[in-house]
């Protein structure tokens, strides 16, 4: 409260006796930038980095638990080759690097001469250190499939906002706008980019409306003015009719639309011939028409505004639509890029770690895998479609699958499935801190250095253009290496040493800053760059194939779905059998399947559960906080149930299922909690290629 | 002087952030809580409400811990008004957590002794008061505040000025005083 002149960080090291560090925390895909404390080669404190705008000095619970990774006793700290036949839970043994760089490259070389390099697929979660093995397994080797792992998270979201925005991924002007209309979306619990997090929070202060759609009553439906609880699978529903309503009532921002965007008027009467009225929609939603016309009364007239979604309107048969459907309220509004809006975020200029010159790079001859498999539109693999490649050689045969920080065994739908694919494979390699679930299918594992221990630069995720250094703190754990370490290593068994030159990872750092405006020796000083938020792009020309807004999609149609969003049942409904729907939420103190074996995180939930309505607890004879089998068509799990009033009558949310029960990753994580993901069969997103995990009916009954 | 927390609930999003700041800067092992984020909810399909609240010692005025404790270790400080407690005093007996209203004493399992929050003047690691306490400087919503109570009365005062404007009185006083019998049970 008192004005402060020293930095606080600086003071704090001095108390804590360490050095500070400008680093990134990259726990979840924020990236937020931060203060690592140091003292004797040891992390004891972090902080967020306060001059960035991302995080404003703060931080989440599991970024201020990630110290605990540079001191996990279960880290990997040695290569590991498996000694056990496949088709049981891998048995390893200690090699060097030598001979685990050995054994890839000529794995990798076999692959080649006899299936081609389209046969090998790689996969990760997002990270631009990823770069490195893309320019050795994809430039180098050939291999079109160099993917990451979105169709696992927000493929529907991504492919909507391409199509529509043609933006990969904008961010929220919260605190500029008056209206907010969230769907499935719960920023402030599971999403945390932290600088949203407070402007949505600060908006609302100065009166912002918020209204949230979800089954679920979430973290961000607890803040909201309006919670509106709508059926599991039915967000295209109310937006189409919403948009009915603001077109109808000429509420349209006719002016925008003339300048900025395309099918304006075929889509309006693809609406009527449809018949998409809010009248329509009560049923299919569970919301009253009249709160479905008020609503869009209220959108269309409060300005400025914002209609957002993420993962929850995505998850179903008809996900790729309801995003478009939700997009599309922005842009009839005028709403797209203005202050309070969606922002079409710049990107820093960060450039390449290593340059392959184009003599040098392979060639494949088969297109890409999602296009092969008939999901030309996908903007990532459609990863639950990758077993078919594996085990039944379709569209082509898959011979080698890579893992960086990624688990598809746990996160993946049809747990069973996924394990016969690993099995099938010529050569699994996992790249991972942990001996994970995936890991222990594969033939060998190496361990990766922590975002403590190594150096990286990428895009930060704040509203302008933002390049964010990530630096080593401590020494890696045990002979952990990092990715740019590991790429050259097996490069140089290749004889494509010469492509990765760098012997200290400035070297490559100076190629990637060279066209920001600092130098990297000020990139270290301050741990981050940001330039000027931008707005008022849309005249300038956005991503899609018309280079405007596009409420009538060319690539929808060229590739044979309807040009407009339409609303379809979900592919699959509860019935007298299954009577409740399966649904997914998120928790706000882990992270996907990372933060398991954290013991800070662990005491304050070490155990996921499943949700339940009161109405329905009592139909099915359910206590609040007893255990409960679960129970699909194909699998059943034993997990605690919790008995709520915040969640749609006729559905079930299990938090977390995807993260919990373990039975590999490390001590703290194993036999905790539930895993949920093999009670689900395989539905694929026809247009997007996403995992449909909402796509799954339950009983639920007292264990 | 009495030093305190300003809470305001309508900014906590229960990211729990402050409770793993605290154990990490005054490295507290697993198991004690200095602090906890717990949810109130209340309300039936679909009128739900919910309200979080960041729960710590509160430093009281009339510690009732510090009436009970048998042995006179804890302490009051005459200039800053933080309750302590003296580990070379404490037996551990535990009569201090019946008689806090907020479960603040937490007795750890390995030192068998009691502890709490200090507003982060553990000894070695004293964040001087001017500074944000460790849980204060983490909250990615800005929900907590420390300082002197009359200054953070202010804060209440305008804040609680400004609902009588808007809604007239059923605006509900954000610090946290007995949160739960306004609210509902815990979950």
């Amino acid at each position: 409260m008192t004005a402060r002149t020293e930095p606080l960080g600086s003071r704090l090291a001095t108390i804590k006796g360490a050095k500070l560090v400008k680093s990134f925390c990259y726990t979840c895909p924020w990236q937020c930038p931060t203060e690592v404390f140091v003292r004797d080669g040891r992390v004891v404190y972090t902080k967020g980095n306060p001059e960035s705008p991302n995080n404003i000095g703060s931080r989440c619970s599991k970024g201020m638990a990630s110290w605990w990774i540079t001191r996990d006793p279960d880290r990997l700290h040695y290569p590991m080759l498996r000694t056990n036949p496949k088709g049981q839970p891998g048995k390893f043994k200690r090699i060097s690097w030598d001979e685990a760089f050995s054994f890839i490259a000529e794995r990798l070389a076999r692959i080649r001469d006899r299936w081609g390099p389209e046969a090998v697929v790689f996969t990760c979660h997002h990270d631009p250190n990823t770069s490195f093995y893309r320019h050795l397994l994809g430039d180098l080797y050939g291999s079109p499939n160099m993917y990451t792992h979105t169709s696992g998270c927000e493929q529907d979201r991504r492919s909507a906002c391409l199509t529509v925005l043609g933006h990969v991924f904008p961010m929220h002007d919260f605190a500029n706008s008056r209206y907010v209309i969230l769907w499935g979306m719960n920023m402030l619990g599971a999403n945390q980019a932290l600088w949203e997090s407070r402007a949505l929070i600060e908006a609302k202060k100065k009166g912002c409306k918020l209204v949230v759609v979800d089954p679920n009553f979430t973290e961000t439906a607890q803040k909201a003015d309006e919670w509106i609880p709508i059926q599991p699978g039915s967000d295209g529903a109310m937006a189409l009719a919403m948009c009915k309503v603001i077109i109808d009532e000429n509420l349209a921002d006719q002016e925008f639309i003339a300048a900025h965007a395309e099918g304006f008027d075929g889509f309006r009467d693809h609406l009527r011939a449809n018949g998409y009225t809010p009248e329509w929609a009560e049923p299919i939603t569970g919301i009253k028409a009249g709160t479905i016309a008020r609503l869009a009364r209220e959108f269309a007239s409060t300005k400025p505004a914002m209609s957002a979604i993420f993962k929850g309107s995505g998850y179903y048969t008809n996900g790729a639509d309801a995003g478009r459907a939700c997009y599309i309220l922005d842009v009839i509004c005028g709403q797209v890029d203005k202050p309070g809006n969606l922002n079409l975020k710049d990107w820093a200029p960060i450039g390449a770690p290593v340059i392959i010159p184009d003599d040098a790079k392979g060639k494949a001859t088969r297109p890409p895998l999602h296009v092969a498999m008939g999901y030309s539109l996908a903007p990532d693999l459609p990863n639950s479609r990758l077993p078919d490649a594996v085990l039944d050689g379709k569209p082509y045969p898959v011979k080698a699958v890579f893992v960086q920080a990624t688990n598809p065994v746990m996160s993946d739908p049809n747990r069973d499935r996924v394990l016969q694919m690993f099995r099938g494979l010529e050569l699994g390699v996992a790249l991972e801190l942990f001996m994970s679930e995936t890991a222990l299918e594969c033939d060998i594992v190496l361990p990766e250095t922590s975002f403590y221990e190594h150096a990286e630069i990428r895009q930060g995720m704040w509203l302008g253009p933002e390049a964010i250094l990530c630096q080593p703190c401590v020494p890696p754990v045990g002979e952990a290496k990092p990715s740019y370490e590991i790429a050259k290593g097996i490069a140089e068994k290749m004889g494509w040493g010469k492509y990765f030159p760098y012997q200290k990872w400035e070297d490559w750092a100076e190629l990637m800053v060279k066209g920001l405006p600092i130098s990297l020796a000020e990139l270290k000083e301050k741990g981050f760059w940001a330039g000027e938020v931008g707005y008022n792009r849309v005249g300038k020309g956005v991503g899609t194939p018309s280079g405007r807004l596009e409420i009538r999609s060319k690539a929808y149609a060229d590739a044979g779905f309807n040009p407009y969003p339409v609303y379809s049942p979900t592919a699959v409904s509860p019935d007298k059998q299954f009577p409740l729907r399966l649904t997914h939420s998120k928790l706000s103190m882990h992270c996907n399947i990372v933060t398991q074996n954290n013991p800070l995180l662990m005491e304050v939930c070490g155990e996921n559960w499943v949700e339940i309505n009161s109405s329905d607890a009592r139909r099915y004879g359910i206590q609040d906080g007893s255990y409960v089998h679960l129970e699909s068509p194909k699998d059943r799990i034993r997990i605690k149930a919790k008995v709520v009033e915040g969640l749609v009558p006729g559905c079930v949310s299990v938090r977390h299922g995807h993260g919990f029960g373990h039975w590999a990753m490390g001590s703290v994580a194993r036999g905790k909690g539930a895993h949920s993901n093999n009670l689900m069969d395989i539905h694929t997103n026809p247009i997007t290629g996403a995992n449909c995990y909402n796509e799954c009916k339950v009983r639920v009954i007292p264990a | 002087m009495q030093y305190a927390f300003y809470f305001d609930h309508q900014r906590c999003v229960k990211c729990h952030a402050c409770e793993i700041a605290c154990k990490t800067w005054n490295e507290i092992d697993v198991g004690p809580r200095w602090r906890e984020v717990v949810k109130l909810e209340s309300g039936t399909f679909p009128n739900v409400k919910a309200m979080n609240v960041s729960m710590a010692c509160m430093h009281c005025g009339d510690a009732p811990c510090r009436t009970a404790c048998p042995v006179s270790a804890i302490s009051k400080s005459p200039q800053n008004g933080i309750v302590t407690v003296d580990p070379n005093k404490c037996i551990g007996c535990g009569f201090c957590a019946w008689a806090c209203p907020f479960s603040a004493p937490q007795i750890s399992s390995t030192v068998g002794k009691m502890e709490k929050c200090n507003f982060c003047q553990t000894p070695g690691k004293e964040r001087p008061l001017d500074m944000p306490r460790a849980c204060e400087e983490i909250c990615p919503t800005g929900a907590i505040i420390s300082g002197p109570i009359s200054e953070l009365a202010t804060i209440n005062r305008e804040k609680a000025a400004g609902r009588l404007g808007s809604v007239g009185m059923q605006g509900l006083p954000a610090l946290m005083l007995d949160a739960q019998s306004r609210f509902g049970t815990a979950t």
